[in-house]
């Protein structure tokens, strides 16, 4: 089955692909080849993409994931591969993150606070993949 | 016939000229670049997404479950967001978008305008329209965040019926060469007719969790993205249409720079030739008066 993962940002991943497992609204579901066609939510978390021997993992931020005729078409607003995620850059963002919420939480809107919280979450997910890859190996 | 002093007093005008165009042509140049993969690169996003929103929207049976896609009101009213460049010197971008501009405020004189950018807003102000919000554009990429403010204004009046519809007034880019102002329905979102064949009904389609909570958050991100991709063309034109309009002012520069050299070696050197008839003209009145 062909899967494509589209973002904003641009066409992160387009293959033929065996399994592929995804976190939703509802739990995490696994897609095997000729699915019935289905339109979800998909919650922020990692997904794991089996293709042939190798898996792939990727953190993904929310969005839409469709079935049509053995085609996933994945809809988020944010996708990366863990191979691409830059360890480094997360923590960074994490802790910007933290340090904004901490140090301005009194004058933020609602509005700012969800972005900072979103940018935080978005850290944190990559973090998580990122670690996994390494086998719990500490993070320089 | 002008002065040598002048000519060279216009000559490095031009050369002034020409260097500021330049430079602000390898500008737009260099922002269209990133303009132009952040537009096209999202708009399989966009496309997909609506083609979603489409799908999803023509299951639910009940149409007026979510009102951007059904708006049951008295109010005739039209909300309109225009969307403009913060800067001039663009060519004729802001002239054909003013134009469309006032042919829309004839169609609808009672509409309410939320205006983006600083060109526009002048425009708006003439006008005894309420305007809801002015934003400013800026002149660079615009953030995905910028959309938020907008989007909630938006949500105010129509989510209380106060407005029947939104309409964006943006450039629409076809090409670095043409880009056309546009008029486009943002809400409520335009369904298109079914089609019912055999084969689509046939399939059975799932929904998780169901078709209804579903929709608002689907419908919520593609508001989102539309007037973000509506906001990206604009900046894509505007930069495109600078770079062209630099490009035509660095050559004119070019052109009168020549012209005025020609001119300026063609009257240096009828001075030298009158200057040289003088002294062979007196030498010669001299000798006259020797012999």
């Amino acid at each position: 089955m062909q899967l494509q993962i589209i973002t904003p940002e641009k066409i992160v991943f387009d293959e033929e692909i065996d399994e592929l497992v995804v976190p939703t609204v509802r739990g995490e579901i696994a897609i095997l080849p000729h699915h019935v066609n289905l339109l979800t939510q998909i919650a922020p978390g990692e997904m794991t993409i089996k293709q042939k021997q190798k898996s792939h993992h990727m953190a993904v931020a929310g969005g839409f994931l469709q079935i049509a005729d053995d085609t996933v078409s994945i809809l988020a607003d944010f996708a990366v591969r863990s191979e691409e995620i830059d360890a480094k850059k997360a923590l960074e963002a994490q802790q910007r993150a933290e340090e904004k919420i901490k140090n301005q939480k009194e004058h933020m809107s609602e509005r700012d606070f969800e972005l900072v919280q979103a940018d935080m979450r978005r850290a944190i997910l990559q973090l998580k993949v990122a670690r996994k890859r390494h086998r719990g190996a500490p993070i320089s | 016939m002008a002065t040598l002093i002048s000519l060279r007093r216009r000559i490095r005008a031009s050369m002034n000229v020409s260097k500021t165009t330049r430079a602000m042509q390898m500008i737009a140049a260099s922002k269209l670049k990133r303009a132009q993969d952040a537009a096209l690169s999202s708009r399989p996003y966009v496309k997909r997404l609506s083609d979603l929103v489409q799908d999803i929207s023509q299951k639910v049976e009940d149409k007026t479950i979510h009102p951007y896609i059904h708006q049951e009101t008295d109010s005739k009213k039209t909300l309109i967001v225009a969307l403009s460049p913060d800067k001039g010197l663009c060519g004729s971008l802001i002239t054909n978008l003013i134009r469309e501009f006032l042919s829309f405020t004839k169609e609808n004189p009672s509409a309410t305008y939320i205006v983006c950018g600083k060109k526009l807003e002048a425009q708006v102000a003439k006008l005894p329209n309420e305007v809801l919000a002015s934003f400013v554009f800026g002149t660079t990429l615009p953030k995905f965040e910028a959309v938020f403010p907008i989007i909630q204004l938006i949500n105010d009046l129509y989510i209380n019926k106060k407005i029947s519809s939104v309409k964006v007034l943006y450039t629409d880019f076809s090409s670095i060469f043409s880009q056309v102002p546009k008029v486009a329905t943002l809400l409520p979102i335009t369904l298109s007719q079914p089609e019912v064949t055999e084969k689509s009904q046939k399939k059975s389609q799932l929904y998780e969790p169901g078709v209804n909570e579903i929709l608002p958050s689907m419908l919520k991100h593609y508001i989102e993205m539309a007037l973000y991709q509506f906001l990206l063309e604009s900046y894509l034109s505007e930069q495109a249409s600078r770079m062209i309009a630099m490009q035509n002012a660095t050559n004119n520069a070019k052109d009168i720079i020549e012209a005025l050299k020609l001119e300026y070696n063609k009257t240096r050197q009828s001075k030298i030739t009158s200057e040289l008839l003088d002294i062979t003209g007196s030498r010669r009145a001299q000798q006259y008066g020797e012999q």
